[in-house]
This record gives structure tokens, sequence and C-alpha cells, in this order.
């Protein structure tokens, strides 16, 4: 097990590597500079300006002194904010990301595996069309239109729930955008159980257990939820991906400090150490949340083996 | 988020705005965004009006209780020209003597044209007779700085708790991607006419904004979609407020080759088969206003409006299949040329738009193409492309700073444009000492412009505001700042 894991970080060593040389390959290779501006600028003062921020250096060095500081955990100089580094920027909006994004994910989870184990176990009612309807719809309805609706409803006519705006501590502000991050998840979470639970609960072994005379509650936490969970958990890896893109389109919307904005706006102002560090934090960010789901595909099926 | 609180730094209008609450040059902002006294309580000008000479009020204090003085000033302004700052905006200290060479590298900074017979006294000589200095006295890249704190934090400088500033307000707050909070400077020297005790900033996307102002959440929305304007109007009234801005729509001819260099008749030809009145009031809804000539209304001016800008269009568009015809070109024949502008969903709505009208007035086959901005603009400075958007706001509010678009070698001149007797009638009018004949010559300028079809000017943009009806004390104008000392909140129900 601490092999595999131990083997596991060494690849996305350099993995992390080929993410951060293409994407700061890309950005460079793309017109403009993060200097450019509608309005000239002398000469002299453009040359000093790429002097302090290197730009001046010949790329292969701005390379390897990029990858240098990455090593030491230096995502460098941010371009478009002055006088201010692209860690502080990490420092200050990821944890929202981070809280935003996990109790989106563990919401979906819980309402999205909880919804599906009813609709199948009580399949073909009003308890399993109401829900996958309304997971149709989730799924169908992209986060761009949900954020707007909610703050439509919740906040603009009934005046529940903050538009948007950020105070840690205060919950108020989370459920909005933690419900427009959900929503999707969840609607597919709940797809996918039911599916799962339908397939498992008429397997044979479920049939021996009920022959056997066991109540039905603990044939369903005892004997079938392990195998449901087992597809829930490789959806995680990619589940956790969307969220991280889907909270750039939140934040955009309820204008909330994470970095999916800085990100955004970063790529179009060619500010090159933000866009670069923020991929490599969302390429290292994928890679372990892959690796967790791996673990607990391997911890919730005895015969996945895990590779030595 | 502004790029920076750094006044010497700072390129950003949304910078400029904190930097308005912030800081106080010598001269400041009015409620109606004229320029009115600040640190200096008056001023006199040589009869050349080359020399000006301003007198610092004594009891003029930064945000810690130090006196502002001459000094001040002098500092931050060499620190913006020094190219070791690395100001962007340095060269707009460029009217001021010597300013331009220091800020190039080319001059030592003690040649700069400024001076200070005593603490309370600057003396400024200029390259030539500048109106708007005035103007340029408010504007953040003319502040006074705090020396001490510069030199004791350094690039840290403008973060809360550190920055020293000598205006209404102090920086109280700053969470990036969040909010910037401001709170009355107590030390400032008129702070009893100050009324907000606290300045909140939210930067914002527009359709946030709007979501923001609709729940209640913010009393002043900066900016809204265009799109919603009619939208906006009839569920706000009077809450929605638009006035025209110091910025011009325009699009841009490559002046330096076929098919339009030699070719005024098809220049002339598609101006006037634009139909502006269309654009402005149904695809911009009446948000913006249309443009016939180049220079937004400036109070005091005269702009040159073309005769055919009264014209019915009907007589317009006949006119302009004529010149269209006379230009070589017929419906069988079409002019096929691409149209270049910056991506964005509104714009494609403007330029499917104008296509629409180049193809139904005169059989013209344009074909909109969309670029990022910044690739836009590396094409635009090698002169790549033929027909451009060349959108422009002016710095300053005088006719130069639209006009200078077009003199020949200007570095933002993307069509290459050239005419001598446009160059001399601007020489001629920065030469000139009174505001009148300075004007006059500038409208004899624009005349010209228009006459030879260099360019296609069709919308004045708008600053376009969301205002609750309890919030007073404001004036929109063409600078679109509205300082927010004026501010004032009416007694109210509800939000």
């Amino acid at each position: 097990m601490l092999h595999f894991i131990l083997r596991r970080l060494a690849v996305a060593v350099p993995t992390l590597l080929v993410i951060a040389t293409l994407a700061f390959t890309l950005l460079h290779a793309t017109p403009g500079g993060p200097f450019d501006s509608a309005k000239h600028m002398p000469a002299a003062i453009l040359k000093s300006i790429e002097a302090q921020y290197h730009l001046d250096e010949p790329l292969w060095r701005q390379y390897l002194r990029y990858l240098g500081d990455l090593l030491h955990g230096d995502l460098g100089p941010s371009f478009q904010y002055r006088n201010t580094s692209v860690n502080e920027l990490v420092r200050v909006g990821f944890p929202v990301d981070v809280l935003i994004g996990g109790v989106a994910l563990l919401a979906a989870l819980l309402v999205g595996g909880a919804l599906g184990l009813l609709a199948a176990v009580r399949r073909d009612t009003a308890w399993d069309y109401l829900p996958m309807l309304a997971a149709s719809l989730g799924v169908a309805v992209p986060v761009f239109v949900v954020a707007p609706l909610l703050i439509l409803v919740f906040a603009v006519q009934l005046h529940w729930l903050p538009s948007g705006d950020w105070r840690w501590g205060e919950p108020r502000y989370l459920i909005l955008p933690v419900t427009a991050l959900a929503l999707p998840y969840t609607a597919y979470i709940a797809r996918m159980t039911r599916g799962a639970a339908i397939e498992v609960l008429t397997s044979p072994y479920i049939r021996t257990a009920r022959a056997k005379g066991l109540p039905p509650g603990t044939i369903l936490l005892r004997h079938a939820l392990r195998p449901v969970l087992m597809p829930l958990v490789s959806f995680l890896g990619p589940a956790f991906a969307g969220v991280l893109t889907g909270s750039i389109i939140v934040e955009s919307v309820f204008g909330l400090p994470g970095i999916g904005r800085y990100f955004l706006v970063g790529a179009i102002n060619r500010d090159y150490t933000l866009v670069v560090g923020i991929t490599v934090l969302y390429g290292a960010l994928i890679i372990v949340f892959n690796l967790f789901a791996d673990l607990c595909y391997a911890w919730l099926d005895p015969r996945v083996r895990l590779p030595r | 988020m502004p790029r920076t609180l750094d006044p010497s730094l700072l390129t950003d209008v949304y910078g400029q705005y904190l930097t308005d609450d912030l800081s106080e040059g010598l001269t400041t902002l009015g409620v109606d965004g004229s320029p009115v006294p600040g640190v200096a309580s008056a001023w006199e000008t040589s009869v050349d009006a080359k020399e000006w000479v301003f007198h610092l009020r004594p009891e003029a204090r930064w945000s810690n209780g130090d006196p502002v003085t001459a000094a001040d000033f002098l500092y931050a302004w060499h620190r913006t020209l020094d190219p070791k700052t690395g100001s962007e905006y340095a060269q707009a200290l460029s009217p001021i003597v010597g300013a331009l060479a220091i800020a190039t590298g080319k001059a030592a900074a003690d040649t700069l044209g400024v001076s200070a017979p005593d603490e309370h006294t600057i003396r400024i000589q200029l390259v030539a007779p500048t109106p708007y200095l005035l103007a340029l006295l408010a504007d953040s890249f003319m502040q006074p700085e705090h020396r001490a704190t510069i030199e004791r934090y350094g690039d840290d400088w403008t973060r809360p708790g550190h920055m020293v500033s000598d205006g209404p307000f102090v920086l109280r707050e700053l969470i990036i991607g969040d909010r910037i909070t401001l709170a009355k400077n107590e030390h400032y020297w008129n702070a009893s006419a100050v009324h907000p005790t606290r300045v909140v900033y939210y930067p914002l996307d527009q359709i946030t904004q709007v979501s923001r102002y609709l729940a209640g959440d913010i009393q002043f929305a900066d900016d809204f979609p265009s799109e919603q304007f009619r939208y906006l109007k009839g569920l706000l009234g009077t809450q929605v407020q638009t006035a025209p801005q110091l910025a011009i729509d325009q699009l841009g001819f490559n002046m330096l080759g076929a098919p339009f260099a030699a070719n005024r008749n098809l220049r002339l030809a598609l101006t006037m088969a634009v139909d502006r009145e269309v654009l402005a009031n149904k695809v911009r809804q009446g948000a913006e206003f249309p443009a016939y000539t180049l220079v937004p209304p400036l109070p005091g001016y005269t702009p040159a409006l073309p005769e055919w800008a009264s014209w019915s269009d009907e007589r317009r568009h006949r006119e302009a299949r004529r010149l269209y015809a006379a230009a070589g070109y017929s419906r069988e024949h079409p002019l096929r040329v691409q149209l270049d502008y910056d991506t964005s969903e509104s714009s494609r709505d403007m330029f499917d738009a104008v296509a629409a009208m180049w193809r139904t007035n005169l059989g013209a086959e344009v074909e909109p193409y969309n670029e990022e901005f910044r690739v836009l603009l590396q094409d635009l400075r090698l002169h790549k492309s033929l027909l451009f958007s060349d959108d422009w706001t002016g710095d300053y509010p005088d006719p130069y700073t639209f006009l200078q678009l077009y003199e020949t070698g200007f570095d933002e001149n993307f069509g290459g444009a050239s005419d001598p007797e446009f160059d001399t009638l601007l020489r001629t009018a920065t030469n000139e000492s009174d505001v009148a004949h300075r004007y006059a010559d500038f409208t004899r300028a624009e005349a010209r412009l228009n006459d030879d079809a260099v360019y296609i000017p069709y919308l004045y943009r708008a600053d376009r505001h969301l205002i609750k009806p309890y919030l007073k004390g404001w004036q929109l104008n063409v600078l679109d700042r509205i300082p927010s000392r004026y501010l004032y909140v009416l007694e109210h129900a509800g939000n």
C-alpha cells in the first residue's frame, strides 16, 4: 500500500513537470505579452518592467528560472497584479475554493447517493420518477444558468440570502454558491447510484440474503452499499476536476475571492506565472484526488489489488 | 480588481476611481468631474500659458498627520518618470518640460521643468500651452506620494496599515478578489466636507453587479451589459443613468496600401453607408450615442460634423452607392474584406450589423473576424489589418487626445494615416495659448480628417450606472469619475 502510494507520487512529479512545461510553452507562444497595452509605452520603461520580471531573458532561461522557483514552492510574481506574488493570490483564494468545492462535493455525495438509493429501492414509483426527472434536469442545465437563477430567486426576489460576496465563518454566504456547484453532481451521482443499486439489488447474493430472511435495512446497508459505492468512487476523480473548473463560473457569478477568477482573467492578460502556477496546482490536486479514489476503490472491493 | 493602488504604477480606471478617493493632487475633482482646488488653493499662469505657479495650502495633511509639501509632489513625479519604476503611464507627464526625455532614459532626473521655490509653492514649466493641465493634475500619475512610507515598505507600501495617503479616505481593508474598504481620513484638511464614513468597492463583472444591485446588496453599480439596457430601464426607471463618455468606437482603414489607401470614394462610401442611429438605438438599445465625428461632446468645443450627418437615410445611401460605384465596385464586383475586431459578445452583434448594412446598402462583402485583444493589438502594431475596430478612450478632456490618433507617426495611428496639412493644423493648435483659437484649429483639423474619411466613427460610448434613488451627491461626467466624498444617502425605507 505505502509502496503503491509512493510510486504514484513519484510518477506525479514528471507529470507535473510536463503540465508546467506545456502551460509555460503554450502561454509564451500566444501572441501578445503581459505589458502590451492599447497605449504606447516608451521603450526604456517597457525594458525596465521586463527586466523586473526577467522577461528580457531568453525563453529557455526564463523556463529554467521558473522551474527552479517552482521546485522551491515559489510560483513567482503575478504580472497583472503588480507587487503581488502568485503564492499570495493562491494563499488568499485557494481556501475559499477548497471550502466551496469540498462542501459541494460532500453535499452531492450525500444527497445524490440518498436520492439514488431511494429511487432504486422504490423503483417505478413517484419516489423514483420525481428525483430522476429532477436529476435529468440537473445534469442538463449548466452552472452558468443555475447560478444566476438561484440569485434571482433567493437573493433578488425573496431576499433570503446574499447575492454574493464572502465572509469567513458565515455559512449563509456559502449556501447559494455551493448549491449551484453541487446541483449537477448531485444529479449525476443520484442517477449513477440508482443504476448501480438496481443492479446490485437484483443480483443473486442479495436474493440469497433476502431468502435467509434478513431485514431490508440490513441488506441495504450491510450487503448492498459497498458495491453501490464503487462506481461513485471512480467518478470522484473527474468530479473533483469538474468542481474546480465549475468553481471558475460560480466564483465570477457570485463574485467570490477564489482563484478560479484569476485563472480566467490571467489567461486573457497573459499573466504567465499566475496561469502556469494555478494549472500546476490544479494538476497536483487532480493527481492526489485520483490516488485517493484508487485507494478507496481497493478498500471497498477486496478483488482490486493495488499493483506493487 | 485594480492591478495596484500605487499611483505611479496604476493604469486601469478602477485604480483611478480609488485614487480619486484616497489621494488628492494639486487639483482634485469637483462633483461634476471638473478640476477644483485640491492641495493647491490658488495658482497663476504666465502670459504665454507655459509656466504655472501653484500655491499649496499649509493645512494639507497626510493620513498620518504629516504636512503635505511641494517635495511630496516632486518626489512622486520623479518616481513616476524614473524608468526604473516601470510606470506604464509615465509619458502622461510629457506636457512638462523634460518629462519625456527622462521617461525615455535620455535625460537626467534633474532636467524636469518643475521646481519648488519653497515648501508651499510649485512652479511647472510646460512644453506647450496645456489648457487641460488642471485636469491632468487630478489624475493618478500626478498625485503626491509619501516618501518615508515608500522607502520603509518598498513594494508593500500600498497595503492596508502601511499606505499613507492625503485624500478624503484611507485604505482600511483589501481582500484580493473580493472587496476594498476605505474609511474617512480624519487628517484630511477638508474632512468636514466629506460625507461618507466608509466606502466599499467590489470588483465585479457587469452581470454580477446587476444581480448584487437588484438584491439591494450594493447601492451603485458601475456598469451593466448594454444588452440589458431596455430591460433594466423598464424595471428601474431613473435608477438607470447613462451619459456620453470621453471615448469613441470607430473603425480604422489601413492607409498604407490597397484597397483603401488611394480610394477616398470607397472610404467615404463605407462610412456613409453605416446607419449610426440603428447601431445606437437598436443594437445598443439606446445605451450609447451615434457618432459622426471623432471628438466626443466637450464643453466649449464645436465638433466638425460632416454635412451628410444630417441627411435622410435614403439620400445618404444613394450618395454612398454613387461613391461606391465611382470607387470601382459594384454588386457584381463587390469589395471583399475582413473586418478585424477584438473578441466579445457585444462587439459581434455590432459588427454583424455593420456588415449587414454594407451588404444591403452597397453590396460589399465584409466578413467580421474576431481575435483576442492582445492578438489584434499585435496585428495592428504591424499594420497587418486592412479594416479594423479601433476604440479609443481619451486621457484628458481635450480634442487633442483624440485627434493625435491620426497624427503622422503617432504610436496608435494603426492605419498609418498621414496628412501634412492635418499635422500642421494640430501643431498650430497645440502651440496656441488662447483656448478659443486652439479649439477652432482643432475643429479645422477634425473637418479635414472627416473630409478625407480616413476612419469610420460610429458610436460614443456611455457611462452606464445603476444608482439607488436615495443615493445623492453625484453628477455624471465625460471622465466617468464620481468621487465618493460628495455622496450621501437620504433616509429611506427598504433597499
